[in-house]
Protein backbone atom coordinates (compact mmCIF):
# COMPACT_ATOMS: atom_id res chain seq x y z
CA UNK A 1 0.00 0.00 0.00
CA UNK A 2 1.33 3.45 -0.93
CA UNK A 3 2.53 5.62 1.97
CA UNK A 4 0.36 8.15 3.83
CA UNK A 5 1.02 11.87 2.74
CA UNK A 6 -1.48 13.31 4.77
CA UNK A 7 -3.02 12.28 8.01
CA UNK A 8 -5.82 14.87 9.69
CA UNK A 9 -6.62 13.13 12.98
CA UNK A 10 -9.65 14.32 15.29
CA UNK A 11 -9.43 18.40 13.99
CA UNK A 12 -11.62 20.57 15.97
CA UNK A 13 -12.02 24.21 15.50
CA UNK A 14 -14.25 27.20 16.22
CA UNK A 15 -14.09 30.61 15.31
CA UNK A 16 -16.03 32.05 18.67
CA UNK A 17 -14.64 29.33 21.00
CA UNK A 18 -18.40 28.31 21.71
CA UNK A 19 -19.61 27.14 18.44
CA UNK A 20 -17.76 24.40 17.00
CA UNK A 21 -17.12 24.60 13.43
CA UNK A 22 -15.25 21.34 13.11
CA UNK A 23 -15.66 18.43 15.14
CA UNK A 24 -13.31 15.59 15.47
CA UNK A 25 -12.50 15.59 11.97
CA UNK A 26 -10.08 12.80 10.65
CA UNK A 27 -9.17 11.44 7.17
CA UNK A 28 -5.90 10.34 5.53
CA UNK A 29 -4.75 10.54 1.83
CA UNK A 30 -2.13 8.60 0.04
CA UNK A 31 0.14 8.87 -2.71
CA UNK A 32 -1.21 9.11 -6.33
CA UNK A 33 -5.04 9.62 -4.21
CA UNK A 34 -7.35 12.10 -4.52
CA UNK A 35 -9.44 13.83 -1.45
CA UNK A 36 -12.77 16.06 -2.35
CA UNK A 37 -14.13 18.11 0.35
CA UNK A 38 -18.05 18.92 -0.32
CA UNK A 39 -20.78 20.93 1.77
CA UNK A 40 -22.67 23.62 2.23
CA UNK A 41 -21.65 27.30 2.89
CA UNK A 42 -20.43 27.65 6.48
CA UNK A 43 -20.01 23.40 7.03
CA UNK A 44 -15.88 24.03 7.61
CA UNK A 45 -14.51 23.37 3.96
CA UNK A 46 -12.50 25.99 3.99
CA UNK A 47 -11.54 26.03 7.34
CA UNK A 48 -10.67 22.39 7.13
CA UNK A 49 -8.40 23.59 4.35
CA UNK A 50 -6.38 26.63 5.86
CA UNK A 51 -6.08 24.52 9.10
CA UNK A 52 -4.00 21.76 7.37
CA UNK A 53 -2.12 24.42 5.12
CA UNK A 54 -0.94 26.12 8.66
CA UNK A 55 -3.15 29.40 8.26
CA UNK A 56 -4.81 28.95 10.94
CA UNK A 57 -4.42 26.30 14.29
CA UNK A 58 -7.28 23.74 15.47
CA UNK A 59 -7.83 23.59 19.07
CA UNK A 60 -7.34 19.79 18.87
CA UNK A 61 -6.15 17.53 17.07
CA UNK A 62 -2.88 16.95 14.50
CA UNK A 63 -1.69 17.23 10.77
CA UNK A 64 0.62 14.49 9.47
CA UNK A 65 2.25 15.14 6.11
CA UNK A 66 4.66 12.08 5.52
CA UNK A 67 3.41 10.64 8.69
CA UNK A 68 5.86 13.37 10.83
CA UNK A 69 3.46 15.76 12.75
CA UNK A 70 3.35 19.26 11.96
CA UNK A 71 5.15 21.78 14.12
CA UNK A 72 3.04 24.82 14.94
CA UNK A 73 6.11 26.64 14.87
CA UNK A 74 7.81 24.85 11.86
CA UNK A 75 5.24 24.38 9.78
CA UNK A 76 6.31 22.12 7.10
CA UNK A 77 5.62 24.12 4.50
CA UNK A 78 7.51 22.49 1.68
CA UNK A 79 5.60 19.26 2.14
CA UNK A 80 2.85 20.53 -0.26
CA UNK A 81 1.68 23.01 -2.09
CA UNK A 82 -1.02 25.19 -1.58
CA UNK A 83 -3.61 26.88 -4.51
CA UNK A 84 -6.05 29.44 -2.53
CA UNK A 85 -9.44 31.18 -4.42
CA UNK A 86 -8.45 33.69 -7.20
CA UNK A 87 -10.43 35.95 -5.67
CA UNK A 88 -8.14 36.22 -2.78
CA UNK A 89 -5.07 37.76 -5.32
CA UNK A 90 -4.70 41.51 -4.54
CA UNK A 91 -6.24 43.39 -7.79
CA UNK A 92 -4.52 46.39 -7.21
CA UNK A 93 -0.77 45.44 -8.25
CA UNK A 94 0.12 45.05 -12.29
CA UNK A 95 1.12 41.88 -11.80
CA UNK A 96 1.94 39.79 -15.39
CA UNK A 97 2.30 35.93 -15.86
CA UNK A 98 6.03 36.25 -15.75
CA UNK A 99 6.47 38.25 -12.64
CA UNK A 100 4.16 36.19 -10.84
CA UNK A 101 5.87 32.77 -11.30
CA UNK A 102 8.97 34.89 -10.79
CA UNK A 103 7.84 35.03 -6.89
CA UNK A 104 8.20 31.76 -6.43
CA UNK A 105 12.11 32.05 -7.27
CA UNK A 106 12.03 33.98 -4.20
CA UNK A 107 11.84 30.96 -2.55
CA UNK A 108 12.60 28.02 -5.31
CA UNK A 109 15.80 29.80 -6.22
CA UNK A 110 16.56 27.06 -8.34
CA UNK A 111 14.15 26.93 -10.55
CA UNK A 112 14.75 28.00 -14.10
CA UNK A 113 12.94 30.06 -16.55
CA UNK A 114 12.77 27.35 -18.75
CA UNK A 115 11.03 25.02 -16.09
CA UNK A 116 8.15 28.00 -15.46
CA UNK A 117 8.01 28.02 -19.34
CA UNK A 118 7.21 24.54 -19.23
CA UNK A 119 4.74 24.58 -16.22
CA UNK A 120 2.76 27.51 -18.45
CA UNK A 121 2.81 25.15 -21.10
CA UNK A 122 1.18 22.39 -18.98
CA UNK A 123 -1.34 24.55 -17.71
CA UNK A 124 -1.98 25.55 -20.73
CA UNK A 125 -1.40 29.74 -20.75
CA UNK A 126 2.12 30.18 -21.89
CA UNK A 127 0.64 32.59 -24.59
CA UNK A 128 -0.45 34.53 -21.92
CA UNK A 129 2.95 34.86 -19.91
CA UNK A 130 3.86 38.61 -20.79
CA UNK A 131 -0.79 39.80 -19.90
CA UNK A 132 -1.44 41.69 -16.38
CA UNK A 133 -3.29 38.67 -14.31
CA UNK A 134 -6.21 41.38 -13.64
CA UNK A 135 -6.82 41.08 -17.25
CA UNK A 136 -7.33 36.89 -17.27
CA UNK A 137 -10.62 34.96 -17.24
CA UNK A 138 -11.64 33.56 -13.88
CA UNK A 139 -10.09 29.75 -15.65
CA UNK A 140 -6.98 31.61 -16.61
CA UNK A 141 -5.94 33.28 -13.14
CA UNK A 142 -6.73 29.46 -11.48
CA UNK A 143 -4.36 27.70 -13.94
CA UNK A 144 -1.69 30.65 -13.80
CA UNK A 145 -2.08 29.83 -9.75
CA UNK A 146 -1.50 26.56 -10.25
CA UNK A 147 1.34 26.66 -12.19
CA UNK A 148 2.91 28.43 -9.70
CA UNK A 149 1.87 25.88 -6.73
CA UNK A 150 3.58 23.43 -9.24
CA UNK A 151 6.92 25.28 -8.93
CA UNK A 152 8.78 22.67 -6.14
CA UNK A 153 7.23 19.40 -7.99
CA UNK A 154 5.04 18.63 -4.88
CA UNK A 155 3.94 15.52 -3.66
CA UNK A 156 0.66 16.68 -2.22
CA UNK A 157 -1.56 19.82 -4.19
CA UNK A 158 -4.25 21.29 -2.08
CA UNK A 159 -6.76 23.35 -3.39
CA UNK A 160 -9.04 26.21 -2.26
CA UNK A 161 -12.67 26.16 -4.48
CA UNK A 162 -10.52 25.83 -8.10
CA UNK A 163 -13.80 25.85 -10.07
CA UNK A 164 -15.53 28.40 -7.89
CA UNK A 165 -16.91 30.96 -10.77
CA UNK A 166 -15.84 28.85 -13.81
CA UNK A 167 -18.17 27.91 -15.97
CA UNK A 168 -18.17 23.95 -16.95
CA UNK A 169 -15.91 24.03 -20.01
CA UNK A 170 -13.60 25.58 -17.75
CA UNK A 171 -14.43 23.27 -15.07
CA UNK A 172 -13.36 20.45 -17.21
CA UNK A 173 -10.20 22.20 -18.51
CA UNK A 174 -8.96 22.64 -15.07
CA UNK A 175 -9.72 18.87 -13.35
CA UNK A 176 -8.43 17.55 -16.13
CA UNK A 177 -4.61 19.39 -15.66
CA UNK A 178 -5.00 18.14 -12.11
CA UNK A 179 -5.80 14.68 -13.57
CA UNK A 180 -2.89 14.68 -15.47
CA UNK A 181 -0.50 15.92 -12.91
CA UNK A 182 -2.24 13.49 -10.24
CA UNK A 183 -1.74 10.67 -13.17
CA UNK A 184 2.40 11.75 -14.06
CA UNK A 185 3.38 12.42 -10.83
CA UNK A 186 1.68 10.36 -8.42
CA UNK A 187 0.60 13.66 -6.72
CA UNK A 188 -1.94 13.56 -3.98
CA UNK A 189 -4.45 16.09 -4.44
CA UNK A 190 -7.15 17.49 -2.08
CA UNK A 191 -9.85 19.92 -3.34
CA UNK A 192 -12.09 21.64 -1.58
CA UNK A 193 -15.20 22.75 -3.88
CA UNK A 194 -19.02 23.19 -4.27
CA UNK A 195 -19.38 21.32 -7.86
CA UNK A 196 -20.36 18.09 -6.25
CA UNK A 197 -20.51 15.93 -9.63
CA UNK A 198 -16.60 17.37 -10.73
CA UNK A 199 -15.52 16.25 -7.39
CA UNK A 200 -16.98 12.34 -7.69
CA UNK A 201 -16.16 11.60 -10.97
CA UNK A 202 -12.74 13.41 -10.43
CA UNK A 203 -11.84 11.94 -6.68
CA UNK A 204 -11.00 8.66 -5.10
CA UNK A 205 -12.26 9.96 -1.58
CA UNK A 206 -14.66 12.33 -0.50
CA UNK A 207 -15.44 14.06 2.82
CA UNK A 208 -18.68 15.46 3.08
CA UNK A 209 -18.76 18.13 5.69
CA UNK A 210 -21.47 20.46 7.80
CA UNK A 211 -20.41 21.22 10.88
CA UNK A 212 -20.87 18.21 13.32
CA UNK A 213 -21.76 15.96 10.57
CA UNK A 214 -19.27 14.02 8.33
CA UNK A 215 -18.72 11.71 6.43
CA UNK A 216 -15.62 10.60 4.71
CA UNK A 217 -14.94 7.34 2.53
CA UNK A 218 -14.50 6.16 -0.72
CA UNK A 219 -16.27 7.90 -3.56
CA UNK A 220 -18.38 4.54 -4.38
CA UNK A 221 -19.59 4.56 -1.86
CA UNK A 222 -21.28 7.79 -1.10
CA UNK A 223 -24.59 8.00 -1.64
CA UNK A 224 -27.44 10.88 -2.36
CA UNK A 225 -28.63 10.21 1.59
CA UNK A 226 -25.28 11.62 2.43
CA UNK A 227 -25.72 14.12 0.42
CA UNK A 228 -28.86 15.35 1.23
CA UNK A 229 -28.24 14.94 4.71
CA UNK A 230 -25.50 17.02 4.48
CA UNK A 231 -27.03 19.45 2.64
CA UNK A 232 -29.95 20.01 4.16
CA UNK A 233 -32.11 19.43 0.64
CA UNK A 234 -32.66 16.74 -1.93
CA UNK A 235 -30.71 16.23 -5.26
CA UNK A 236 -32.23 15.84 -8.53
CA UNK A 237 -28.93 15.25 -10.89
CA UNK A 238 -25.97 13.39 -9.38
CA UNK A 239 -23.74 11.52 -11.11
CA UNK A 240 -23.56 8.63 -7.84
CA UNK A 241 -21.87 5.50 -8.45
CA UNK A 242 -24.58 3.12 -6.63
CA UNK A 243 -23.82 -0.15 -7.97
CA UNK A 244 -23.58 -2.82 -5.02
CA UNK A 245 -24.93 -0.49 -2.47
CA UNK A 246 -28.22 -2.23 -2.80
CA UNK A 247 -26.57 -5.32 -1.47
CA UNK A 248 -23.65 -4.20 0.50
CA UNK A 249 -25.13 -1.21 2.59
CA UNK A 250 -28.32 0.13 4.00
CA UNK A 251 -29.40 3.40 2.31
CA UNK A 252 -30.67 5.02 5.56
CA UNK A 253 -29.13 8.58 6.08
CA UNK A 254 -26.14 8.22 7.76
CA UNK A 255 -25.98 10.56 10.88
CA UNK A 256 -23.65 11.11 13.46
CA UNK A 257 -21.36 13.44 15.55
CA UNK A 258 -18.51 11.45 15.33
CA UNK A 259 -15.99 10.12 12.37
CA UNK A 260 -15.91 7.30 11.49
CA UNK A 261 -14.10 6.85 8.33
CA UNK A 262 -12.75 3.57 7.51
CA UNK A 263 -14.92 1.47 9.82
CA UNK A 264 -16.33 0.35 6.17
CA UNK A 265 -14.01 -1.40 3.63
CA UNK A 266 -14.37 -3.58 0.56
CA UNK A 267 -14.87 -6.15 2.18
CA UNK A 268 -17.47 -5.71 5.18
CA UNK A 269 -20.63 -3.52 5.20
CA UNK A 270 -20.35 -0.05 5.87
CA UNK A 271 -21.79 0.76 9.16
CA UNK A 272 -24.22 3.73 9.05
CA UNK A 273 -26.16 4.87 11.51
CA UNK A 274 -29.74 5.35 11.69
CA UNK A 275 -31.12 8.46 11.90
CA UNK A 276 -31.52 9.68 15.39
CA UNK A 277 -35.23 10.29 15.90
CA UNK B 1 10.12 81.79 -13.28
CA UNK B 2 12.99 84.20 -12.21
CA UNK B 3 11.77 84.06 -8.81
CA UNK B 4 11.57 80.02 -9.13
CA UNK B 5 15.28 80.54 -10.43
CA UNK B 6 16.00 82.74 -7.80
CA UNK B 7 15.07 79.76 -4.80
CA UNK B 8 17.48 77.10 -6.53
CA UNK B 9 19.71 79.93 -6.35
CA UNK B 10 19.24 80.10 -2.58
CA UNK B 11 19.68 76.46 -1.91
CA UNK B 12 23.10 76.32 -3.49
CA UNK B 13 23.72 79.16 -1.89
CA UNK B 14 22.27 78.68 2.33
CA UNK B 15 23.84 75.50 3.85
CA UNK B 16 20.61 74.98 5.95
CA UNK B 17 18.86 75.33 2.83
CA UNK B 18 21.14 73.16 0.92
CA UNK B 19 20.04 70.29 3.63
CA UNK B 20 16.40 70.88 3.43
CA UNK B 21 17.24 70.25 -0.83
CA UNK B 22 19.30 66.90 -0.22
CA UNK B 23 17.18 65.84 2.97
CA UNK B 24 14.18 66.27 0.99
CA UNK B 25 15.59 64.04 -1.95
CA UNK B 26 16.37 61.29 0.55
CA UNK B 27 13.69 61.27 2.05
CA UNK B 28 11.18 61.97 -1.01
CA UNK B 29 12.93 59.00 -2.70
CA UNK B 30 12.33 56.40 0.18
CA UNK B 31 9.05 57.50 0.20
CA UNK B 32 8.54 56.80 -3.67
CA UNK B 33 9.97 53.50 -2.94
CA UNK B 34 7.54 51.92 -0.18
CA UNK B 35 4.15 53.83 -1.06
CA UNK B 36 3.12 51.29 -3.58
CA UNK B 37 3.48 48.82 -1.02
CA UNK B 38 1.34 51.12 1.67
CA UNK B 39 -1.52 51.49 -1.53
CA UNK B 40 -1.29 47.82 -2.39
CA UNK B 41 -1.41 46.58 1.23
CA UNK B 42 -4.46 48.78 1.86
CA UNK B 43 -2.28 50.48 4.56
CA UNK B 44 -2.77 54.11 3.91
CA UNK B 45 -5.10 54.26 7.42
CA UNK B 46 -2.25 52.80 9.52
CA UNK B 47 0.11 54.75 8.11
CA UNK B 48 -2.60 58.13 9.05
CA UNK B 49 -2.80 56.13 12.67
CA UNK B 50 1.11 56.20 12.86
CA UNK B 51 1.88 59.62 11.82
CA UNK B 52 -1.09 61.00 14.20
CA UNK B 53 0.54 58.95 17.02
CA UNK B 54 4.00 60.76 16.74
CA UNK B 55 2.19 63.22 17.88
CA UNK B 56 2.05 61.47 21.77
CA UNK B 57 6.06 60.87 21.24
CA UNK B 58 6.02 64.24 20.34
CA UNK B 59 4.28 65.51 23.18
CA UNK B 60 6.78 63.95 25.68
CA UNK B 61 9.59 64.58 24.10
CA UNK B 62 9.04 68.14 24.36
CA UNK B 63 8.32 68.16 27.86
CA UNK B 64 11.43 66.94 27.98
CA UNK B 65 13.90 68.38 25.73
CA UNK B 66 13.87 71.63 23.99
CA UNK B 67 13.07 72.09 19.90
CA UNK B 68 16.88 72.64 19.98
CA UNK B 69 17.50 69.30 20.92
CA UNK B 70 17.02 67.78 17.29
CA UNK B 71 18.68 64.41 18.22
CA UNK B 72 16.87 63.67 21.78
CA UNK B 73 13.68 64.66 20.46
CA UNK B 74 14.05 62.23 17.19
CA UNK B 75 15.29 59.39 19.30
CA UNK B 76 12.21 60.13 21.89
CA UNK B 77 10.08 59.97 19.13
CA UNK B 78 10.76 57.78 17.54
CA UNK B 79 11.12 55.04 20.54
CA UNK B 80 7.67 55.86 21.49
CA UNK B 81 6.41 55.79 17.43
CA UNK B 82 7.79 52.38 17.39
CA UNK B 83 5.86 51.20 20.49
CA UNK B 84 2.32 52.51 19.37
CA UNK B 85 3.12 50.90 15.98
CA UNK B 86 3.98 47.67 17.50
CA UNK B 87 0.73 47.65 19.31
CA UNK B 88 -0.72 48.56 16.47
CA UNK B 89 0.97 46.06 13.98
CA UNK B 90 0.56 42.60 16.68
CA UNK B 91 -3.46 43.86 16.78
CA UNK B 92 -4.07 43.82 12.83
CA UNK B 93 -2.26 41.21 11.65
CA UNK B 94 -4.44 38.94 10.01
CA UNK B 95 -7.55 39.69 12.36
CA UNK B 96 -11.19 38.98 11.60
CA UNK B 97 -12.70 42.37 12.71
CA UNK B 98 -11.68 44.76 10.17
CA UNK B 99 -8.46 46.77 11.51
CA UNK B 100 -9.89 49.96 10.03
CA UNK B 101 -11.73 50.08 13.39
CA UNK B 102 -8.78 49.65 15.78
CA UNK B 103 -6.39 51.83 13.94
CA UNK B 104 -9.11 54.48 14.03
CA UNK B 105 -9.86 54.08 17.95
CA UNK B 106 -5.89 54.10 18.63
CA UNK B 107 -5.21 57.10 16.59
CA UNK B 108 -7.22 59.33 18.14
CA UNK B 109 -6.70 57.88 21.81
CA UNK B 110 -2.91 58.58 21.33
CA UNK B 111 -3.28 62.05 19.12
CA UNK B 112 -5.75 63.10 22.27
CA UNK B 113 -3.06 62.04 24.69
CA UNK B 114 -0.42 63.70 23.20
CA UNK B 115 -2.32 67.03 23.42
CA UNK B 116 -3.01 66.59 26.79
CA UNK B 117 0.62 65.90 27.66
CA UNK B 118 1.77 68.83 25.66
CA UNK B 119 -1.03 71.24 26.87
CA UNK B 120 0.54 70.39 30.70
CA UNK B 121 4.33 69.85 30.53
CA UNK B 122 5.55 70.96 26.95
CA UNK B 123 8.94 73.67 28.04
CA UNK B 124 7.57 75.62 24.80
CA UNK B 125 3.78 75.58 23.57
CA UNK B 126 4.36 76.86 20.31
CA UNK B 127 7.10 74.11 18.89
CA UNK B 128 4.36 71.23 18.56
CA UNK B 129 2.61 73.60 15.39
CA UNK B 130 6.12 73.50 13.50
CA UNK B 131 6.18 69.85 13.92
CA UNK B 132 1.88 69.34 12.72
CA UNK B 133 2.95 70.85 9.75
CA UNK B 134 6.15 70.90 8.65
CA UNK B 135 9.52 73.61 8.43
CA UNK B 136 12.18 73.12 6.29
CA UNK B 137 13.90 75.50 8.19
CA UNK B 138 14.02 73.49 11.05
CA UNK B 139 15.98 70.99 9.40
CA UNK B 140 19.58 70.54 10.61
CA UNK B 141 22.85 68.71 9.48
CA UNK B 142 21.61 65.76 11.41
CA UNK B 143 18.57 65.67 10.02
CA UNK B 144 20.31 65.44 6.34
CA UNK B 145 22.44 62.93 7.80
CA UNK B 146 19.08 60.78 9.41
CA UNK B 147 17.36 61.27 6.32
CA UNK B 148 20.62 59.61 3.87
CA UNK B 149 20.50 57.13 6.69
CA UNK B 150 17.34 56.24 6.62
CA UNK B 151 17.21 55.70 2.73
CA UNK B 152 20.40 53.11 2.91
CA UNK B 153 18.58 51.30 5.41
CA UNK B 154 15.27 51.21 3.77
CA UNK B 155 15.98 50.82 0.09
CA UNK B 156 17.94 47.18 0.86
CA UNK B 157 15.13 46.14 2.90
CA UNK B 158 12.71 46.70 0.13
CA UNK B 159 14.57 45.78 -2.91
CA UNK B 160 16.96 42.53 -2.09
CA UNK B 161 13.45 40.77 -0.78
CA UNK B 162 11.70 42.45 -3.55
CA UNK B 163 9.70 39.06 -4.69
CA UNK B 164 8.82 38.20 -1.41
CA UNK B 165 7.18 41.60 -0.71
CA UNK B 166 5.34 41.43 -4.01
CA UNK B 167 4.10 37.70 -3.43
CA UNK B 168 3.20 38.51 0.17
CA UNK B 169 1.31 41.93 -1.28
CA UNK B 170 -0.23 40.08 -4.17
CA UNK B 171 -1.01 36.54 -2.52
CA UNK B 172 -0.84 36.61 1.07
CA UNK B 173 -2.05 32.83 1.55
CA UNK B 174 -0.10 31.74 -1.02
CA UNK B 175 3.31 33.53 -0.13
CA UNK B 176 2.74 32.01 3.52
CA UNK B 177 2.12 28.67 2.86
CA UNK B 178 4.84 28.52 0.45
CA UNK B 179 7.48 29.79 3.92
CA UNK B 180 6.89 33.47 3.89
CA UNK B 181 7.69 34.90 7.15
CA UNK B 182 4.36 37.37 6.91
CA UNK B 183 4.63 38.16 10.33
CA UNK B 184 8.19 39.23 9.94
CA UNK B 185 7.37 40.72 6.80
CA UNK B 186 4.27 42.97 8.60
CA UNK B 187 6.46 44.22 11.66
CA UNK B 188 9.28 44.82 9.42
CA UNK B 189 7.00 47.11 6.88
CA UNK B 190 5.66 49.27 9.71
CA UNK B 191 8.97 49.92 11.81
CA UNK B 192 10.06 51.25 8.25
CA UNK B 193 6.77 53.09 7.79
CA UNK B 194 7.73 54.88 11.52
CA UNK B 195 10.90 55.30 10.92
CA UNK B 196 10.08 57.48 7.66
CA UNK B 197 7.27 59.13 9.87
CA UNK B 198 9.45 60.07 12.43
CA UNK B 199 12.74 61.31 10.11
CA UNK B 200 10.19 63.32 7.61
CA UNK B 201 8.03 65.11 10.47
CA UNK B 202 10.03 68.53 9.87
CA UNK B 203 10.05 68.49 6.54
CA UNK B 204 6.05 67.57 5.78
CA UNK B 205 5.05 67.23 9.93
CA UNK B 206 2.81 64.59 10.71
CA UNK B 207 -0.23 65.88 9.19
CA UNK B 208 0.90 66.31 5.82
CA UNK B 209 3.59 63.37 5.62
CA UNK B 210 0.49 61.15 4.47
CA UNK B 211 0.61 62.78 1.01
CA UNK B 212 4.23 61.95 0.15
CA UNK B 213 3.18 58.27 1.71
CA UNK B 214 -0.02 57.84 -0.88
CA UNK B 215 0.27 60.36 -3.63
CA UNK B 216 3.39 58.65 -5.45
CA UNK B 217 2.10 54.48 -4.87
CA UNK B 218 -1.60 56.00 -6.24
CA UNK B 219 0.11 57.64 -9.50
CA UNK B 220 2.24 55.03 -10.11
CA UNK B 221 -0.37 52.17 -9.51
CA UNK B 222 -2.65 54.15 -11.68
CA UNK B 223 -0.31 54.78 -14.65
CA UNK B 224 1.66 51.73 -14.14
CA UNK B 225 1.56 48.35 -16.60
CA UNK B 226 3.60 46.34 -14.20
CA UNK B 227 4.93 45.97 -10.93
CA UNK B 228 8.67 46.74 -11.23
CA UNK B 229 7.95 50.16 -13.72
CA UNK B 230 5.08 51.16 -10.44
CA UNK B 231 7.88 51.49 -8.01
CA UNK B 232 10.39 53.22 -10.46
CA UNK B 233 7.48 55.46 -11.49
CA UNK B 234 6.87 55.78 -7.69
CA UNK B 235 10.08 57.19 -6.70
CA UNK B 236 10.64 59.27 -9.91
CA UNK B 237 7.46 61.15 -9.73
CA UNK B 238 7.72 61.48 -5.13
CA UNK B 239 11.27 63.13 -6.15
CA UNK B 240 10.46 65.37 -8.53
CA UNK B 241 7.10 66.73 -6.86
CA UNK B 242 8.48 67.06 -3.36
CA UNK B 243 11.72 68.98 -4.68
CA UNK B 244 9.49 71.32 -7.06
CA UNK B 245 7.16 71.43 -3.73
CA UNK B 246 10.12 73.12 -1.81
CA UNK B 247 11.39 75.63 -3.97
CA UNK B 248 8.04 76.68 -4.70
CA UNK B 249 8.14 76.80 -0.41
CA UNK B 250 11.23 79.06 -0.24
CA UNK B 251 10.01 80.90 -3.28
CA UNK B 252 6.74 82.18 -2.00
CA UNK B 253 8.02 82.12 1.49
CA UNK B 254 4.96 79.32 2.27
CA UNK B 255 4.72 76.48 4.71
CA UNK B 256 6.99 73.48 3.06
CA UNK B 257 4.75 70.27 4.35
CA UNK B 258 1.46 71.97 3.24
CA UNK B 259 3.07 73.30 -0.30
CA UNK B 260 4.41 69.54 -0.45
CA UNK B 261 0.96 68.72 -0.34
CA UNK B 262 -0.50 70.69 -2.87
CA UNK B 263 2.30 70.06 -5.53
CA UNK B 264 1.40 66.55 -5.12
CA UNK B 265 -2.13 66.29 -5.31
CA UNK B 266 -1.94 68.95 -8.02
CA UNK B 267 0.38 66.88 -10.27
CA UNK B 268 -2.01 64.09 -9.42
CA UNK B 269 -5.00 65.54 -10.49
CA UNK B 270 -3.10 66.61 -13.90
CA UNK B 271 -2.38 63.70 -14.74
CA UNK B 272 -5.53 62.10 -13.69
CA UNK B 273 -7.60 64.83 -16.24
CA UNK B 274 -5.19 64.04 -19.19
CA UNK B 275 -5.18 60.52 -19.08
CA UNK B 276 -9.04 61.28 -19.44
CA UNK B 277 -8.51 63.18 -22.14
CA UNK B 278 -6.05 60.70 -23.94
CA UNK B 279 -8.09 58.21 -23.47
CA UNK B 280 -11.08 60.22 -24.87
CA UNK B 281 -9.57 61.20 -27.50
CA UNK B 282 -8.42 57.58 -28.74
CA UNK B 283 -11.72 56.27 -28.48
Amino acid sequence: MSKSVLRAEKISFSYDGITPTLKDVSFDLHEGESLGVLGPNGGGKTTLMKIVVGLLSPQSGSIFFDEQKADKRHYPYHSFSYVPQHSELNSILPVKVSEYMGFAKAIYKNITEKEMDELLELVGILHKKESLISSLSGGEKQRVLLARALVNHPKLLLLDEPTKGLDSSGQDQLLSIIEKIKQRDKTAVMIVDHNINQIIRHCHKILCLNRNFHWHDHTDLLTKNILEDVYHCEFEHLLIHEKDLQSSHSHDHHFCDHDHAHQGTSNEPHSFLRRKK
Amino acid sequence: MMIFFQSLKDFLQYDFLLYALLGTLALSMTCGLISPLIIARKNAFMGSAISHSTLLGLAIALSLFSAEQSLSIFATTLAITIVCTLFLATSTFRQKLPSDSMIGIFYTATMALGIIIHSLFAKNKTDLLSFLFGNILLLTKEDLLLSAGLLIVTAPLIIIPFKKWLFLTYDEEGAITSGIKARLYHYLFFILLALLIVTSIKLAGTILIETLLLVPGFFALKFSTNVRQAFIVSVIFSTVFAVLGILIANAYGLPSGATLAVVLFLALVLSLFLKKIYTFLRS
